[in-house]
């Protein structure tokens, strides 16, 4: 049972016999268990043994005084709510109880409706800080599991490696296999570029939350950069016996934004499309202008995306898991950073699939709008660096 | 006949390295790449050792496949199977559930840390195989 569900219980301490016994009564009829104690060293020790969400104590009492029990309560839980009774109400008792950690007081006579209000109002703000130090809780745990996760991302090659090393000096020993060899320092390759591609990714990535991948605003036809990057592709994409379609259109497509963004996206969505895809697929991109945007859509005839998975495809280290996928190598990031891109530059990125025949991913930007001619001479800079740059 | 070793994990190049290994030691090894898989394969080849990874395609599969095969009654037969749970991770159950009361139900027989160091990985299942087989007999 959590300390949610508990009843919240209350403990009165109060050598006046008949003020103790009205308040248990009162606290009784609110549905709060109440125990009553005529003086603070009784009191204590049943805090100690039951933790009450609030004890109600009489400031003036023999034995231990009110404001004692106060400090020990509170050593004892300091998320206890502590309500004082005082029957000489000056300003002065008051103020040095609730400087001792009191909740608030009661001065004498008061009516039940007042010790209601007071206890009901006590118990809300314990509530509320319980869960507030939960969510606290909560969030370190999230945090703590995030480190384990990625520095388990990071050891998982590093293991293999170190595996397969470790395994092979051992094996040379008694039997020596140079096939088995060569396979295998073939496969620690591939597993350190992986690592090296993972740590690229992990970069980018903290470059877009810290502000600064985005070094630059200024006016870039997408139909330049992608034809580029298309150009780029074309032999990894015939290695896997993929296609490469370009269905740009013979206009420029420009938009404002950073150069080099906007070509990580685009490389990421197609190189996803080839890696992706099915031998004998094809990769197509089109593009188009309409009501200020340029809309980029990048199709593949691949696996597809479940529909299950396509809520969480844009988040960090989501991978798709599916019987059907082949093993492809990945970092879990690239989509997570082109949607990042996306949005930092005020555009959206969507996609639409269906298993088993493919998905298409249509980025939205919003179009370059002229500025207007007297807008001064930072936009005559800005064009500058288009007609230099590239 | 020598003993059968199943190892559960989702990395094909960890296996193959292990795999390569202990076969060149004289076992036989089964290999599973995800919990559903290893707990089918405890099932049908009944192995005498079972090397567990931690974190598959859950953070926690590991301890999943632990639980079913120590407590629920279709694995009943397969209680006594050895199980070595192998992570990169050095956080062993204890650490890694601080708060469960049901810590117990989950912790393996041992808790090895990822890469394996192989004198060691080889003297230990020497000495479960050996206990394993005892039993049995």
């Amino acid at each position: 049972m959590s300390e949610f569900d508990a009843p919240e219980r209350v403990v009165v301490i109060d050598d006046d016999y008949a003020m103790r016994l009205s308040c248990g009564k009162i606290l009784a009829k609110m549905g709060l268990p109440a125990e009553i104690f005529e003086d603070g060293a009784r009191g204590l020790a049943a805090v100690a043994a039951a933790k009450p969400a609030m004890v109600i104590v009489d400031l003036k009492m023999p034995g231990i005084s009110g404001m004692e029990v106060i400090s020990r309560v509170h050593e004892i839980d300091s998320q206890i709510i502590i309500v004082v009774i005082t029957g000489y109400a000056t300003i002065d008792t008051a103020v040095q109880a609730m400087k001792c950690g009191a909740y608030d007081f009661l001065p004498k006579p008061f009516s039940p409706d007042e010790l209601r209000l007071i206890v009901n109002r006590g118990l809300e703000r314990r509530r509320l800080a319980l869960e507030s130090q939960r969510h606290e809780v909560e969030q370190t745990l999230l945090k703590r599991r995030f480190v384990t996760f990625v520095s388990h991302q990071l050891r998982t090659p590093l293991v293999a490696i170190h595996q397969y090393l470790d395994v092979l000096k051992h094996l040379d020993q008694t039997a020596d296999d140079p096939l088995r060899r060569q396979e295998w320092l073939d496969r620690c390759l591939t597993r350190i570029d992986e690592l090296q591609n993972l740590i690229a990714d992990w970069l980018t990535l903290a470059r877009v939350e810290g502000g600064t991948l985005i070094r630059e605003r200024v006016k870039v036809d997408l139909n330049r950069i992608i034809s580029e990057i298309l150009k780029t592709y074309r032999e990894t994409a015939a290695a896997e016996s993929v296609s490469l379609e370009d269905r740009l259109p013979g206009e420029c497509l420009f938009v404002c934004g950073d150069r080099n963004c906007l070509s990580v996206l685009f490389d990421n969505l197609i190189t996803n499309a080839v890696k992706y895809n099915k031998a004998g697929g094809k990769v197509t991109v089109s593009g188009a202008r309409s009501h200020g945007e340029v809309v980029i859509s990048v199709t593949d005839t691949g696996i597809g995306i479940p529909e299950k998975c396509r809520p969480f495809l844009f988040d960090e280290f989501f991978r798709v898991q599916d019987d059907g996928a082949k093993k492809t190598a990945g970092t879990g990031l690239g989509l997570h950073i082109s949607k990042r891109i996306v949005s930092e530059m005020g555009g959206t990125i969507e996609v639409a699939s269906e298993p088993g025949a493919g998905s298409t991913f249509s980025v939205h930007l919003p179009a370059w709008r002229e500025p207007d001619r007297d807008a001064g001479s930072q936009n005559d800079a800005e064009q500058e660096a288009i007609t230099d740059g590239r | 006949m020598s003993a059968k070793v199943l190892l559960i994990d989702d990395d094909s190049d960890f296996r193959a390295a292990v795999k390569s290994l202990l076969e060149s030691h004289g076992y036989l090894v089964l290999e599973a790449s995800s919990g559903h898989e290893g707990l089918r394969m405890v099932a049908e080849r009944k192995p005498d050792v079972i090397f567990l990874d931690v974190m598959m395609e859950t953070t926690v599969e590991g301890y999943g496949v632990t639980h079913s095969l120590r407590y629920r009654d279709e694995y009943a037969e397969f209680r006594n199977i050895p199980i070595f749970m192998i992570s990169s991770i050095e956080e062993g159950p204890d650490e890694r559930f601080p708060m469960s009361a049901e810590v117990e139900m989950i912790r393996p027989d041992r808790y090895l840390t990822k890469p394996l160091d192989i004198p060691k990985l080889l003297q230990l299942l020497e000495k479960a195989v050996g206990t394993a087989k005892g039993a049995m007999a």
